[in-house]
């Protein structure tokens, strides 16, 4: 049980666009601190979620808190701590980046204007170019600078790297970094590049058909899942392997690749001892487990 | 299947579009009322050389025009460029269509009276050809001049212009008394057309080009993705847009205010909506005349039709964005967007009201001056524009962006309702509304009148 409080609380939230169920009981807690990967293939109703957090979308029955108020009665004091980035990243086109970024820092009090200045070199953004012309790249990027600019401390990233190049997206990760360094900042990230993602994440949420399937730490949702490859020292592999929980076997010539579920890695080295072989266990990488999990 | 079978069934998949998209029944449905018309008319009572038989034939460049724009919709996307045999299916897609309605066109000459036995062939061959080089004008229109799908709302004009200097007669006489020299230009005319749409590089040149259909303009998205891709190249150019004085007012009133007050994000919302017109000052006179040059021609229609003056600039708005829907997060809550909503909705339709009344009370002293004429027997004097009106943009405004916030997501019942909006002003004033402030007038000074004897 955690001791804290939780800064979003969702509880049996449903929403339906026409025959559509974009979320269906959706139950979710969100504590500071934390980095929150939400995953999910697309519908899976990861943007509905986000825009109910920050009360863009009403739920249909249920209930969405944050920062203890009502979501769609969110005022400018609670949505002043919260940046968000759009996954179509609606921004004014007829602004160069400097005029928006001073019209949106307008209404912040708390506006880093030394982040501003980091931010704009570091990740090369021209100040004069008008925001309709710029790539999508650098339109991504000057998304999440109105986004963090503001200091928020609840940061919703709703596909924010998927218009960003490789080195981009590196520094990107590195930032997100930095600014959880800050107390009590959390970052929510929805994101389909999963390799990015595992690498900054502390817990992780995933969605299919807009139900939430799992809800855990990441350390302990990747010791839940762990490939075993064993190799056979003299001659064959034994018929019945003493695994228990697997849910994937893969074998070929005195040689077996296993992925087991829910069983700790002391009980696995136990089991491996028992037989004459050559036993190795791996974590799973996120896409792994997550295929694993929404399959 | 064969390449040449191939190739025809990809010609009967783009015709299909024809019937397939729904949006252009209504287009359809009001083309087929102008062609009854234009049919009934001539068949009624049929008569020679007055125009009755060429009115259909002057329907061809509105539908070469629809015909090139769906041509192009299919080609502007990436798949169809490299679907075989796809690129040359344009040219034979208007072709078919351009032929088809042309013949119809034709085959109303056969009715013609007066027509003797070698002339009921080859009449009708000079009509479809006739109706051929129309055809191809409104493909050209499409082709080869940029964005020209903008000027479909002047066609009515078009028309009217043309019917007031009789060219449908002009056009009759020439399929009558010259078919053989219609005969060569249509072919010409065609040759030519069949040769620029075969070329290999249209396709190229459209292919994955942002391009807005006639049908877009109800497609939000479509439409917002076509003007950040098309307003980008624009903006660029205009380095001092918006300019720096309109920034530090609207950004001065903000900080004026106190953080998270309502007045600070009603400055914002002022901001965003007025800082573009107010930087282009020059745009802004450049209306000023325009509306000027439209009281002058309304003036002379007579006083009833002065209440288009008083409606259009409700349609002229329709298209503000406000920002009740924005997704752009910044820290303004529901209420605050609905309060800066409605305080937007009230300041345009009062500004609105203001420059509509400035601009109608111009026509006072302008009618001392215009004077009368005679054109074609018809005589014309100019009338001011009927000031009682005004509050009509002060009304429709607020209701016209109700509108535009309920069917948000549907921006076809949005225009439909607008449209049936302005029908209701348009015919409720052309036939009441001007008679009921004249009348409320009249007992305003009858009452003014009363009140000083007493």
């Amino acid at each position: 049980m955690n001791s804290e409080k939780p800064i979003v609380q969702m509880r049996k939230v449903c929403k339906r666009f026409k025959k559509t169920t974009a979320l269906d009981q959706v139950d979710l807690e969100i504590y500071p601190g934390r980095i929150i990967g939400l995953l999910g293939a697309n519908g899976a109703g990861k943007s509905t979620l986000l825009r109910h957090i920050i009360g863009l979308y009403l739920a249909d029955t249920g209930e969405c808190v944050t920062f203890g108020c009502e979501a769609g009665k969110l005022g400018p004091k609670e949505l002043a701590r919260i940046g968000y980035v759009h996954q179509q990243g609606e921004l004014l086109e007829w602004m160069t980046v400097r005029q928006l970024v001073r019209y949106v820092s307008t209404y912040y009090e708390n506006w880093n204007r030394e982040l501003e200045e980091k931010y704009i070199a570091d990740f090369e953004i021209s100040t004069k170019a008008r925001v309709g012309s710029l790539s999508p790249g650098q339109r991504q990027r000057l998304a999440i600078l109105v986004a963090i600019g503001l200091e928020p401390e609840l940061l919703i990233l709703d596909e924010p790297a998927a218009a960003l190049d490789p080195v981009a997206r590196a520094r990107f990760l590195d930032l997100l970094l930095q600014i959880i360094q800050a107390e009590n900042r959390t970052i929510i990230i929805s994101s389909h590049i999963l390799s990015d993602v595992e690498k900054v994440i502390d817990h992780a949420v995933i969605m299919k058909e807009g139900r939430i399937l799992l809800d855990c730490g990441f350390d302990e949702l990747r010791e839940r899942f762990s490939q075993v490859r064993i190799s056979a020292l003299t001659g064959e592999l034994p018929a019945e392997l003493p695994f228990e929980n697997v849910v994937y076997c893969k074998r070929s010539d005195g040689q077996a690749i296993l992925t087991v579920r829910d069983c700790p890695q002391e009980k696995l080295q136990e089991q491996a001892k028992r037989l004459d072989c050559w036993v190795e266990i791996e974590t799973l990488p996120l896409e792994e487990i997550y295929k694993i999990v929404v399959s | 299947m064969s390449y040449q079978s191939a190739k025809m069934s990809i010609l009967t998949v783009n015709l299909k579009h024809l019937y397939q998209r729904r949006g252009l029944w209504l287009v359809y449905a009001f083309l087929g009322f102008i062609a009854f018309a234009c049919i009934a008319g001539a068949l009624d009572r049929p008569a020679a050389g007055k125009g009755q038989f060429t009115r259909f034939v002057l329907l061809s460049p509105v539908i070469g025009l629809l015909a090139a724009m769906l041509a192009l919709e299919v080609v502007a996307k990436p798949f169809s460029y490299s679907l075989p045999g796809h690129r040359k299916t344009l040219r034979q897609f208007i072709s078919v269509v351009g032929v088809t309605v042309s013949l119809l066109g034709s085959l109303l000459f056969l009715m013609y009276p007066g027509l003797r036995s070698w002339q009921l062939a080859l009449v009708p061959c000079s009509t479809l050809f006739a109706g051929l080089i129309f055809y191809w004008l409104g493909v050209w229109l499409i082709f080869g001049i940029r964005s020209s799908w903008r000027f479909v709302g002047f066609l009515p004009l078009v028309i009217i212009t043309a019917g007031f200097f009789n060219l449908h007669v002009i056009i009759e006489r020439a399929i009558v008394e010259t078919p053989f020299a219609v005969i060569l230009v249509g072919a010409l005319s065609s040759v030519v057309a069949w040769r620029l749409l075969g070329n290999a590089g249209l396709a190229r040149r459209y292919c994955a080009v942002p391009w807005l259909g006639f049908l877009d303009f109800w497609n939000r998205d479509k439409l917002q993705r076509y003007t950040q891709a098309k307003k980008a190249i624009k903006w660029e150019k205009l380095k001092t847009h918006p300019n720096p004085w309109v920034e530090q007012f609207f950004l001065g009133r903000m900080k004026e205010c106190e953080y998270f007050s309502q007045g600070r994000h009603v400055w914002g919302g002022l901001y965003t909506t007025f800082a573009v017109a107010l930087s282009r000052w020059r745009d802004a006179l450049s209306g000023f005349l325009m509306a000027l040059l439209v009281v002058c021609f309304l003036g002379y229609m007579g006083p009833a039709a002065t209440i288009i003056f008083f409606i259009m600039p409700g349609f002229m708005v329709a298209q503000t964005r406000l920002p009740a829907y924005s997704s752009m997060l910044v820290s303004g809550g529901r209420t605050e967007r609905f309060i800066t909503t409605i305080t937007l909705v009230a300041t345009i339709a009062v500004l609105v009201t203001v420059l509509v009344t400035v601009v109608a009370a111009s026509s006072l002293p302008l009618a001392a001056i215009m004077p009368d004429f005679t054109l074609r027997g018809a005589n014309f004097s100019f009338h001011a524009v009927n000031m009682g009106l005004f509050f009509v943009p002060l009304l429709m405004i607020p209701i016209v962006f109700a509108l535009q916030l309920i069917f948000f997501r549907k921006p076809i019942f949005m225009m439909l309702s607008i449209m049936l909006l302005f029908m209701l002003l348009f015919f409720g004033g052309f036939f009441g509304l001007p008679a009921l402030v004249l009348q409320r007038n009249i007992v305003i000074s009858h009452a003014v009148h009363k009140i000083s004897i007493d």
